[in-house]
Parts: C-alpha cells; sequence; structure tokens
C-alpha cells in the first residue's frame, strides 16, 4: 500500500473520469479493511485516516471510519492526536451519536498540560457543539477562562464559551462575568482575546429570549456597563499610529473594528433602555470613523460599511444618517463593483427613511444601471424606482429607457420587471392617461416588446385608449403603423410580438381616423393585417387581435376588394383547430354579413376602460374589474347601437346587462356590507401583502419558545366572497389553522384567520388565498418572513 | 461580523480542492452546494462582483490565480466587503507558510492548509486571530511538536 502522495499523484494522473474513479474506490475499500484490523500499528492508522481525509475532499463517504477518527485522539503521540481532532472536526458534525466518546477524552485535553491539546480540544468542541457536549464539557472551559494566563488559549475558549452559550443558553450565567475581566485586563485583551469577547457579548444579547432565570437584567446590565471600554477600544485602534502586525491596507485591524460595532449594534438595538446614556457617544464614534476612514481600499471600506449599517440600523439622528448615505454614495461613484453592490443593497433599506438623501445621488444610481454585471444592475434598477417621485420621473424614466435600449436576451427578468413597475407607477401618479407616459410606454413597446408580455401590452392600450388628447394620440398612433409598416428610417425587431399587437390593435380600432386623414391607403392596412396573419398563425393571441381588428376596419373601409380581403381572412378561421379562434371567426363572420349601417353601430369606438384600481382612490365599490383583451369583444359587441363613445367603463357594463339604472346595483352591496358581522383592523397588524383585490395583515399575537399564535387579517378592495385560506410552514414546524371569521367580506371590510404555528426555526409562512372576487375564481399566494423564530 | 457557513476550495477546472463546514449539513446538501457553485462561480465574469445570492444566504469569493476560495456567509448581519478580507488574510498566511503557495502546495499538504484555517476561523466559522505572525506561529510550532515525537520514536 502506497503513500499519500502516491495515492493523489495516482488519482491526478487518471485520464479519465472512468479511471479516476477505479482508483478511489480501490483504496477506498483498502482502506475499509486495513482499519477493521484492530492490530495495525498506530503510525499505520495515522497514514489510513490521512488519505481518509483526502477521500473527503475528493467526495467519497466517509462514515465507516468515524470510530477510528476518535480512537486516533486518544493516543499520546502528538502527531496521532492532531491529525485525530482534525478529522473529527472535518469528518463529523454535531448531530452524530459517536460525539459522546469524544466527551471523556475532550475532558481530559482541556486539562493537557500542552497549550496546542487544550486548543485543539477547544476548536474540536467549538465545531461539535453538540447540547450534551455544552453540558457536560462547560466547567472545563470555564476553568481555563478562570486560571489560564495563557492570552493563545483564553481567546479560543472565549469564542467557545460563546458558542456555547449559543446552544444552551443557561450556561451565560457562567461565562458572562469573563467579559469584564478579560476586556480589563491588559495581557489578555489582545486582539484576538477581544474578538472572542466581542462574541460572548453577542451570544449575551442573542440568547435573551430563551435564557429562563430572573437575572437576566443584571447580566445584561453588567455587559452594558463595558461599553466605555468597547468604544475606548474602537478609538485606541482608529488613532493608534500603524502597527504592521494588524495592519490591512492602512486600516487597522478592520476584522476587529466590524466585530466591536457590530456588537454594539447589537448591545443598542436589543437594550435600547439601557444603553441610552451611551448613545450620545456611539454618534461621536461613528461620526469619527465615517468622517475619518480613506475610503479607497476595501478593507477601510469594509469598516465604513459596517459603520453605515450601524447608522442606519439604530435610527441614529438624521444628520447621521445623511453622512451614512453620502458613505455609501462615495462606492457608487468607485470603480469596484463588491462596493457598489454592498451601497445599493443598503441604500435600498434606508430609502424609506431618508428619501431625499438618497435622492442626491441619482446621478451615480442611474450610472450603476448600465454596470457589466447583472446584479448590480438589479439593484439599480430597484433603487431608481425606490426614489422615483414626481419631479424626477422624466429624467429616470429617459434612463431607464437608455438602459433598456442596451439590455439584451440575459435582461429578460429585469425588463419585465421594468416595464411592471412602470406601469403601476404611471397608474400610481395618475398618469396613465398623459400623453407623456404613453408616449413613453409605446416607445418601451417599441424597445422590448418581445419580452413584455400581452397583460402588459394591453395595459398600454388601455392608455391610449383613455387618452383624450385625440389630435396628439393620432399622431402617436400614425408613427407606430408607419413603422409597422416599414415607412419609417428605422427597423423594428421582427421578434417584437408586442409591438406587432400593439399596431394591429390601432389599425382596428383607429383605421377609420387614419383612412380619412389620408394617412395610409386601406389596402395597406389590410395587406399588413394578412400578412401577419399568414406568419404568425401559431400565435392565438394575436391572430385573435387580427380577426377583431379585421372585423373592426371591414366596417371603416370602403374599398369592396379590401373588405373582400378581410372577410376571407376571417372566414379562414373558421375551421381552426384552436376552439378560442374557431368560434371568434364564426361570430364574426356573422356579424360581418350583418348589413353596413348595423355593423358600424356594433364595431363603434370602444368605451373609457378604468382600470382594476391599484391606487384606491376610486370610490366606486361595485366597480367590476375589467380586463380589457377578454372583455372588449364582448364590450364591443354588446354594447348595441348605444352612440355614446365616452362611457365609464361600470356603465357600460350594466347597459350590457339590461339594467337600465345604477340603482339596482348598489343596494347590494349596502345589504352584503351590513350582513356581515364587522371586524375591525387591529393597530399592530403589520401589511405583508397586497393586490388589487385585497391588502393581507399579520399580527403575532404571542411567540413562546416552541409555539406562535398568529392572526391574518384580510381587507377587501371589493367583494370577496368563498374565500379559503391555505397556508405552509417548514418542515421543521406544524400548523393549525383555526377560525375564519367570514369567508366573505365587502369591499374595506375585514376578516380574521386565526393560527397557530409550533415546533422550531425561523417564523415563514406560505399562505395561498382562492376566492371568487369580481373577475372570477382567483388564487394568489405570497410567502412571508416574520422577526421571530420559535 | 463574518459568520462562515463555510469555506471552499475550488480549482478551475471546478474540482474541489478543500472543503470547510462551519455548519451542519446533510451529505446531500454538502453535494449540491460544490455541485452548484462550482458552476455557477466558474462561469462568473471577470469584471463581475465576488458577492452572489445562493440559496437562503450569500456567497462571497475570490480568485487566487487558478483556485477559487468560496466562503458562504449568513445572509444578514454578515459584512460581505470583510469576507473578502478574511480570506486574503487565510490566503496571505499560507502563502507565507508555504512562501509563495501555489494550487499544488494544498493539493499535497491539505492537512496543513486545514491547520492554518483552524487557527483562522473557529466554532461557527467566526475569526479568532488577525495577526498572521500569530497565526504562523502556533501552526508552526504544532508542526515541531510533530517532528520531536517523531524523534522520539526513532530514538527509542
Amino acid at each position: 500500500m502506497g503513500s499519500l502522495r502516491t495515492f493523489i499523484k495516482d488519482v491526478r494522473a487518471a485520464k479519465t473520469l472512468a479511471e479516476e474513479r477505479a482508483i478511489v474506490t480501490k483504496e477506498s475499500a483498502r482502506i475499509r479493511t486495513k482499519l477493521k484490523d484492530d492490530h495495525l500499528a498506530s503510525d499505520k492508522k495515522r497514514k489510513n485516516i490521512h488519505k481518509l481525509l483526502y477521500l473527503h475532499i475528493l467526495g467519497e463517504k466517509t462514515h465507516f471510519a468515524q470510530v477510528e477518527c476518535i480512537n486516533l485522539i486518544a493516543s499520546d503521540d502528538f502527531r496521532n492526536k492532531r491529525l485525530g481532532y482534525l478529522a473529527a472536526m472535518i469528518l463529523l458534525d454535531e448531530h452524530q451519536e459517536i460525539l459522546t466518546l469524544l466527551t471523556n477524552m475532550l475532558n481530559n485535553d482541556l486539562h493537557n498540560a500542552n497549550r496546542y491539546v487544550v486548543s485543539m480540544a477547544l476548536s474540536t468542541l467549538g465545531s461539535l457543539t453538540s447540547p450534551e457536549l455544552a453540558r457536560d464539557l462547560y466547567p472545563d472551559v470555564e476553568n481555563i477562562l478562570a486560571r489560564s494566563s495563557d492570552d493563545f488559549l483564553v481567546k479560543k475558549a472565549l469564542q467557545c464559551a460563546a458558542k456555547l452559550v449559543g446552544r444552551d443558553a443557561a450556561l451565560l450565567e457562567i461565562f458572562y462575568p469573563y467579559v469584564g475581566t478579560i476586556l480589563r485586563s491588559s495581557q489578555l485583551g489582545t486582539h484576538g482575546g477581544l474578538l472572542g469577547v466581542a462574541k460572548l457579548c453577542q451570544a449575551a444579547v442573542l440568547c435573551r429570549s430563551e435564557y429562563e432565570y430572573e437575572n437576566y437584567p443584571e447580566i445584561l446590565h453588567s455587559i452594558v456597563d463595558q461599553i466605555p471600554e468597547i468604544f475606548s477600544i474602537l478609538q485606541d485602534i482608529n488613532s493608534t499610529s500603524f502597527s504592521p502586525e494588524y495592519d490591512v491596507g492602512g486600516t487597522c485591524d478592520p476584522f476587529l473594528q466590524v466585530e466591536l460595532l457590530y456588537t454594539l449594534r447589537l448591545l443598542f438595538e436589543k437594550a435600547p433602555q439601557e444603553t441610552l446614556q451611551y448613545k450620545n457617544k456611539l454618534s461621536d464614534i461613528l461620526t469619527q470613523i465615517a468622517t475619518n476612514s480613506d475610503s479607497s481600499k476595501n478593507s477601510a471600506q469594509s469598516v465604513l460599511y459596517e459603520c453605515v449599517r450601524t447608522i442606519f440600523a439604530l435610527q441614529l439622528d438624521q444628520s447621521l444618517i445623511v453622512l451614512g448615505v453620502n458613505v455609501l454614495a462615495k462606492f457608487l461613484s468607485g470603480k469596484d463593483n463588491n462596493t457598489k453592490y454592498v451601497a445599493l443593497n443598503t441604500l435600498l433599506q434606508v430609502v424609506p427613511q431618508e428619501p431625499n438623501a438618497v435622492q442626491k445621488h441619482r446621478k451615480f444610481i442611474s450610472r450603476c444601471l448600465f454596470d457589466p454585471d447583472i446584479s448590480i444592475r438589479i439593484r439599480a434598477v430597484d433603487l431608481s424606482f425606490a426614489i422615483f417621485n414626481e419631479t424626477n420621473m422624466k429624467e429616470l424614466v429617459n434612463e431607464l429607457i437608455s438602459f433598456l435600449k442596451l439590455s439584451g436576451e440575459q435582461d429578460r427578468d429585469l425588463i419585465i420587471n421594468i416595464v411592471d413597475q412602470l406601469i403601476n407607477k404611471f397608474d400610481l401618479y395618475a398618469l396613465d392617461n398623459d400623453l407623456w407616459a404613453i408616449e413613453k410606454m409605446v416607445e418601451i413597446i417599441k424597445i422590448v416588446g418581445q419580452y413584455v408580455s400581452f397583460e402588459k401590452v394591453s395595459d398600454v392600450m388601455v392608455m391610449i385608449n383613455n387618452s383624450q388628447d385625440l389630435e396628439q394620440k393620432m399622431k402617436l398612433i400614425q408613427e407606430i403603423i408607419e413603422l409597422s409598416l416599414g415607412k419609417r428610417q428605422e427597423s423594428l425587431d421582427g421578434e417584437n410580438l408586442g409591438w406587432r399587437l400593439l399596431s394591429v390593435w390601432c389599425m382596428g380600432e383607429y383605421g377609420d381616423v387614419l383612412l380619412q386623414k389620408g394617412m395610409f391607403l386601406d389596402s395597406e392596412l389590410t395587406t399588413f393585417l394578412s400578412l401577419l396573419n399568414g406568419i404568425y398563425s401559431s400565435n392565438t393571441k394575436l391572430i385573435s387581435y387580427i380577426l377583431t381588428a379585421a372585423l373592426k376596419l371591414s366596417s371603416k373601409i370602403q374599398n369592396p376588394s379590401c373588405v373582400e380581403d378581410l372577410r376571407k381572412l376571417i372566414d379562414g378561421h373558421t375551421k381552426d383547430t384552436n376552439i378560442l379562434l374557431q368560434s371568434k371567426s364564426v361570430q364574426y363572420s356573422v356579424i360581418l354579413s350583418q348589413p353596413v349601417g348595423q355593423r358600424q353601430d356594433i364595431l363603434g369606438a370602444m368605451p373609457l376602460f378604468e382600470k382594476s384600481f391599484r391606487n384606491g382612490n376610486s370610490n366606486h365599490s361595485e366597480k367590476p374589474k375589467i380586463k380589457v383583451e377578454n372583455q372588449n369583444v364582448l364590450l364591443d359587441l354588446l354594447e348595441g347601437t348605444s352612440d355614446a363613445t365616452v362611457k365609464n367603463g361600470s356603465q357600460a357594463l350594466l347597459d350590457i346587462f339590461g339594467s337600465s339604472s345604477q340603482e339596482g346595483a348598489i343596494p347590494t352591496t349596502n345589504t352584503n356590507s351590513s350582513s356581515s358581522i364587522s371586524l375591525s383592523l387591529p393597530q399592530d397588524a403589520a401589511e405583508t401583502y397586497q393586490s388589487n383585490e385585497m391588502q393581507v395583515f399579520f399580527r403575532t399575537v404571542s411567540v413562546a419558545p416552541a409555539e406562535a399564535q398568529l392572526e391574518l387579517y384580510i381587507q377587501g378592495h371589493a367583494q370577496i366572497d368563498n374565500l379559503q385560506i391555505l397556508a405552509a410552514v417548514s418542515k421543521t414546524q406544524k400548523l393549525t389553522m383555526g377560525h375564519l371569521s367570514s369567508a366573505s367580506i365587502a369591499a374595506g371590510q375585514v376578516c380574521r384567520q386565526d393560527m397557530k404555528v409550533s415546533g422550531s426555526g425561523k417564523l415563514k409562512l406560505r399562505v395561498k388565498l382562492v376566492y371568487d372576487g369580481a373577475s372570477g375564481t382567483v388564487t394568489e399566494q405570497f410567502d412571508h418572513k416574520f422577526d421571530q423564530s420559535l | 461580523m463574518v459568520q462562515i457557513k463555510y469555506m471552499l476550495l475550488i480549482s478551475r477546472q471546478g474540482k474541489i480542492r478543500l472543503m470547510r463546514w462551519f455548519d451542519a449539513f446533510t451529505a446531500t446538501e454538502k453535494n449540491k452546494i460544490c455541485r452548484e457553485l462550482s458552476t455557477t462561480v466558474l462561469a462568473r465574469k471577470l469584471k463581475m462582483c465576488n458577492i452572489v445570492e445562493y440559496q437562503d444566504h450569500k456567497v462571497v469569493y475570490r480568485r487566487y490565480a487558478s483556485l477559487y476560495f468560496v466562503c458562504g456567509i449568513s445572509p444578514e448581519a454578515s459584512n460581505e466587503l470583510l469576507t473578502l478580507e478574511i480570506i486574503h488574510r487565510y490566503v496571505e498566511a499560507m502563502d507565507s507558510y508555504f512562501d509563495n503557495v501555489c494550487e499544488l502546495d494544498i493539493i499535497f499538504n491539505f492537512t496543513k492548509a486545514y491547520d492554518i484555517l483552524n487557527e483562522v476561523l473557529i466554532c461557527d466559522g467566526s475569526m479568532t486571530e488577525t495577526s498572521k505572525t500569530s497565526i504562523l506561529k502556533t501552526v508552526a510550532s504544532m508542526d515541531a511538536l510533530e517532528t520531536s515525537d517523531n524523534l522520539d520514536q526513532v530514538l527509542s
């Protein structure tokens, strides 16, 4: 049996994967046999475990040798012990039962005279801290902290103690006094020791909810009392002259600085009352660090970044927040992509608090839109929308458009996201019939129409339809159609289906105006429709738009041969294999055979649409949600001879269903609302989800260690019936659904669902809502993470 | 603060050269992470940032010659920029120890690479020593102990 070195060489020399596998499997089998031999010399044993570690790196199974690793630790030979501990740390984890075998050895080694043996035992305990090991071995760790004057051991014992407290909060009582003693000790307070102290403080703060004894306030107090000490260490590090041992690119020990800043952040965050008296001093120190550090190197930036995060997390003075935003803006202006990434991420979190400060650095944010790195572009887009407002939107939209011009297939998700968000923003600022907004949306469809969903294109159609400025609108439509007919300089991507859809719709709707003004020949339009009909025959959506456009156009043109072409187009689909297209085409040919006068009435201009109200500024509670592309045909057909061209959508529908007045509809809603028991939304319920139809809130009633009581509130924007709430939790938890106060709610009303989650782990839910809304049965789903854990 | 869940050393050919798990993962999870991260990280272009969002956490990586050092870090509190510095400190320590380290040094002396790492990161992957000198001194002393044990054995 060869040495490890030859084994590694053999593996590397293998020409094919199969050959490599053969070598590895063979060696693995040999090691297994060797290790089974109880009389194997310890040197040989060590060699085999050494090889086994290499197998582990190669991704091989090593479970058969766990006991052998532990036996190696029991050896007195330092070489065996060292490899044994290493193997235990690498091959085992805290969930293995075999750890009980380790207890005794660790217990002995933690008292060993050799500091390196003690240190390995500490490291191993720190890596493999099962609750049992924590309980059995904490006195040995404490012994080191209490008696040892070796800073090398103390720094490791502190880290280990922090981990033990994390496993069993009750141990905090044993370990907390060492925070003070080590901080004050000049000998033990080395940088490594301070890192350990910081960890112990963090553990003390984080285990608050699990600590069962009454003296927690005292413990917290004694730790808070050390804050001035931490302050002075931070100041010392920042003011001392160059110390080569700890210097990283001109910054003194960024590792320790960041660790201390984070510890302070936790302390101030979790104990706001107790730390109040130190808050001013903290602000001073943070200002000092933020202003004095030279931010060109990554090491300095990591400290600045931590400093800024602390400022934001603690909601310190506005001036400090502005300072923090400026530091991040400086990150954005640099060349380094990592700092840009963290800056954008962090700015996104602070926008809601300080929109204006972030606003000032728009230039840098927009520049990130053009970064070669997609993760930076995504965040730049998010941030652009986060600072979007009425004053800057024109510039922002132009910047986004220039980004879209350069985008490509790899940005598909981002493009879709931008279009969605823009339509929402225009809607929010009630700009959806503003000509500028329409022009921009049309331009966007022109650039990236191939990626945009037809739903979004039809949102743009609604915008065009609702625009009142007929003359400007027609100019825009003329441009759209000219481009489609190839009459303009610019060319169009052949894949741009969104644009095709838009032009087809425009021809159908506005064909008459275009022809009257003599902008186009009727034959141009009909040829175009026939051409598209041929090319995109597999695209149901586009074809049904073409059919509608052909029908509408047929009533608007005089040229008999063109009308005949359109009739052929429509008749061509009467035998379509797609049932939707077939029925559509059959219906249309019936309409087409009606006398001209009647046809013109049926195919008149569309009424104004109201989009489903996202901004909530509408007071029509009975207003139906109009899905444009599904219903426009219906509306068209059924509107009958009404000559009203401009009509409220809801009225139109009421007309269709034959009720002559609106009074019929309103009382229904009223009775509905009075019949259900009215519930109001509690103050402390947090909004977690919002859709067109509803807002969802969560309220945590109680969070005990292993059980949480939750209440989910749903406030409807419109009538909701047959509501079903389905929810799921992660595998480690169990969910019990309680009572649902009402399955039907009227607009503005609230219903409540009780839930109970038991188990352990982070509290998160996936919720699915199924209900009958204005537009039929709707399913919505969302995920929510709570801050609390069980 | 940085809490490192795992550190992987991946060669440019996608081979794992070293792996250290500070959190408890099952064998299946480990395999999945190794497989997915080697493709993800290797596919990233030079100009891209060194931070990737992966599963429920973040991954910070840095390339040194033919080796990628890949660290999974806890998502909320960990400082991404500092993670890069930790990787660098580890690389510096190895560079001094091996006197201009290369991938082959790590392949053939992987236990040494682990030993050095154990002096930098401890427990749940938190940093325990920031001074390169101290790290190297400890590893050197332990190496010396091994040799003396070897000597004892030969003499007896």
